[in-house]
Order: C-alpha cells, then sequence, then structure tokens
C-alpha cells in the first residue's frame, strides 16, 4: 500500500490539473477511495485552488469596466512615448521573468570578453619617449658600441678589441 | 488562430483602432483575471487592463504569429500586472508583525464580522501568493485562474513542461504552508 501512495502521490497533482492520462487516471480513481491521506492531499489542493480563484471569479462577477475603453482610446490618443526600458523590453520581448535569465549570462559573457581583450588593450608599446639610441663606431684600436637609453638616461658602451688573425 | 484573429491582428499592427476594439472585446474579462490575480485589487486590475491594450496597440507590430496570439497577450498581461505589483508594493497598507507573518489591516475591528471575514480571506491569500516568487506565482495564476494547460503554460512562460510541473508544486506547497490556517486538508 505505501508503494502504491508514494506513487500515486507523485501523479495526483497531474490528475488534479487534469493533465493525466487515461490510465493514470483510472490508477488514482482506484486508488482514492482506499486512501484517506491521498484523499486528503486532494482536498487541499481543491481549497487552495479556491482560495486563489474565488475572489477573482467573485470580482469579475460584479465587474462593469466603466470607461475602460474609452480610457485605452485616450491613452493610444495621448501617444505617450514609453520610457526607453520599455522600449528595450519591448524589442526584446523580455519578460521580468525572463531579464535575470538573460542579462545572467549577458554579464558573464561581458565580462569574460572584458579579461580576454584586456590583455590586447593594455598592452604596452614602445613609445617615441622611450626609444633607445645605439650607435656603432669604428677605430683603430677599437670597435665601439653605444646603448643609450633616453628615459633611463643608461649609457651602455662596449669596446671590441680586434682579435689577432693569426690566433684564430 | 482562426483567419479572424489573423485580420484582427494584421488590422490593429496597421494602427486599426476598430480593430483593437474587437480584441478588447474579445479578451478584457481574460486579462482581467489575470490582472486581478496578481494585484487582487479591483482599481488596479482595471489599471492594469488599459496599459495591456495599451501597450498591446503599439508593441502588436513585434508580433509576428510564432507563437498563439493568446499566449502573446496572456505574457504581456503577466508582466504589465507584476511590474504593476512591483511598483504599488512600496506602497502596500498590509503591514507585518515583528516575525514578518500577516496582521489585518488598520479599521479592520470596526468593519462587520461577515465583510471583514471575506476581507481578511482575500487579503491573506493576496499576501500568501506576493510571498512567492514570480516564476512560481506566474505559473500558479495561469493554472488556477485561466485553467491553462501545462503546455499552454510552457508556451507562454518560455519554459518546459517540467519546469511548470515543478513550480506548480513547490508553488502549491509554499501556498499551503502559508494558509495552513485556512486549507483544511490533511497530509503532506
Amino acid at each position: 500500500m505505501k508503494d502504491s501512495c508514494s506513487s500515486i502521490s507523485q501523479l495526483l497533482e497531474r490528475y488534479f490539473d487534469r493533465q493525466a492520462t487515461d490510465e493514470e487516471r483510472s490508477l488514482v480513481e482506484r486508488h482514492l477511495p482506499i486512501c484517506q491521506t491521498c484523499h486528503e492531499r486532494l482536498t487541499l489542493l481543491e481549497e487552495l485552488r479556491k482560495a486563489i480563484k474565488a475572489p477573482v471569479d467573485e470580482a469579475l462577477k460584479e465587474e462593469t469596466f466603466p470607461w475602460v475603453w474609452e480610457k485605452i482610446e485616450r491613452g493610444i490618443r495621448l501617444g505617450k512615448k514609453p520610457s526607453w526600458q520599455e522600449s528595450v523590453r519591448s524589442w526584446l520581448d523580455l519578460s521580468p521573468l525572463l531579464r535575470k535569465k538573460v542579462w545572467i549570462p549577458a554579464v558573464a559573457t561581458a565580462i569574460v570578453l572584458a579579461l580576454v581583450a584586456s590583455p590586447l588593450l593594455f598592452k604596452k608599446t614602445p613609445s617615441y619617449s622611450e626609444r633607445s639610441v645605439v650607435e656603432y663606431l669604428e677605430s683603430q684600436d677599437y670597435n665601439v658600441m653605444v646603448y643609450e637609453s633616453e628615459k633611463a638616461k643608461v649609457t651602455v658602451i662596449w669596446l671590441f678589441e680586434e682579435l689577432d688573425p693569426s690566433t684564430s | 488562430m482562426n483567419d479572424r484573429e489573423v485580420e484582427l491582428i494584421s488590422r490593429c499592427q496597421q494602427g486599426d483602432q476598430d480593430a483593437l476594439k474587437e480584441i478588447f472585446d474579445q479578451y478584457h474579462k481574460k486579462v482581467y483575471r489575470i490582472a486581478y490575480g496578481v494585484v487582487r485589487q479591483r482599481e488596479d486590475a482595471l489599471d492594469v487592463v488599459q496599459e495591456v491594450f495599451i501597450k498591446l496597440f503599439r508593441s502588436i507590430k513585434n508580433f509576428k504569429g510564432k507563437s498563439a496570439f493568446y499566449t502573446y497577450l496572456y505574457r504581456l498581461a503577466m508582466n504589465t500586472a507584476i511590474d504593476h505589483s512591483r511598483k504599488k508594493k512600496k506602497t502596500t497598507f498590509l503591514s507585518l508583525d515583528e516575525e514578518g507573518g500577516f496582521q489585518p489591516s488598520d479599521g479592520y475591528e470596526k468593519r462587520p464580522d461577515h465583510i471583514a471575514a471575506q476581507k481578511e480571506l482575500e487579503e491573506k491569500v493576496r499576501w500568501a501568493i506576493d510571498q512567492l516568487p514570480q516564476d512560481q506565482k506566474a505559473t500558479l495564476i495561469y493554472r488556477e485562474i485561466e485553467e491553462l494547460s501545462y503546455q499552454e503554460i510552457s508556451g507562454a512562460m518560455g519554459c518546459s513542461i517540467g519546469t511548470v510541473m515543478s513550480r506548480l508544486h513547490y508553488g502549491r506547497k509554499k501556498l499551503k504552508d502559508l494558509l495552513k490556517d485556512m486549507v483544511k486538508g490533511g497530509g503532506g
């Protein structure tokens, strides 16, 4: 009985919502008369529905929709321009329920792109002010190479002694 | 969509207000039910109905007929009602006790008993529905008030049928806990 009850309870909401298959429906209907727990669960679902629906039915029964169409016509005539948020939402057809789902991946993608692009954007390229000068001078005694960095004010001088051809 | 509806939508897309009036005549009660289900106040529900049809007239050009027209309209109604309710929440007259529970509004005791009891019931249901996450609230309203099938709800909300069933289950569970002194059904 316990197994049967637990499997039926999974079908109960579908049965209550009239979304169960014929087979599922007959299973539930065979079970309900012999199971007080499932019967009470079904009663609870009915009471919840009544609590939600009854005030709406009652309100609609008494409603005359006074001047509603006239106000709509006036609203259209006034042609109030929708706010930019409304325009964007209308354009994207986004619901308040979907906004979160759309923007979370969008923001995540933007962050990833920014992380990927930042090394390229901030990559240091040699600037004119950081230029270096290398000169090579030949003399009778030594060959001299001079390296000067303007910004750091560093000068490096190499002296190259010519090798004796006989030693090589 | 039947031919008549296709024609009305097409005329409406070209700015024909008579076509909008026919759509209004056909759907305003359904839109009101959704609006009232969310905002639970007559004046607010009427404001939402007006806003929905004005928005429909402006945005119907975006309707490409990929989904049923009524799911497009229901989604517009639900979104408008939820937005309205969110704005209204800032000025709600419902007060919460120290534990965050329900407490009737001022003036409750001065009312005749039967009116007060009905008012309390309605306010408590509204308060309980307001506690639900928006997706559960919308799913419950589509199902319990408008009696849409799981398939239709999944179309209106852009989610799977499994998600619809899950939202209904957890929404009902939470409502049952919040309204436990109102609903008498036993069991888990």
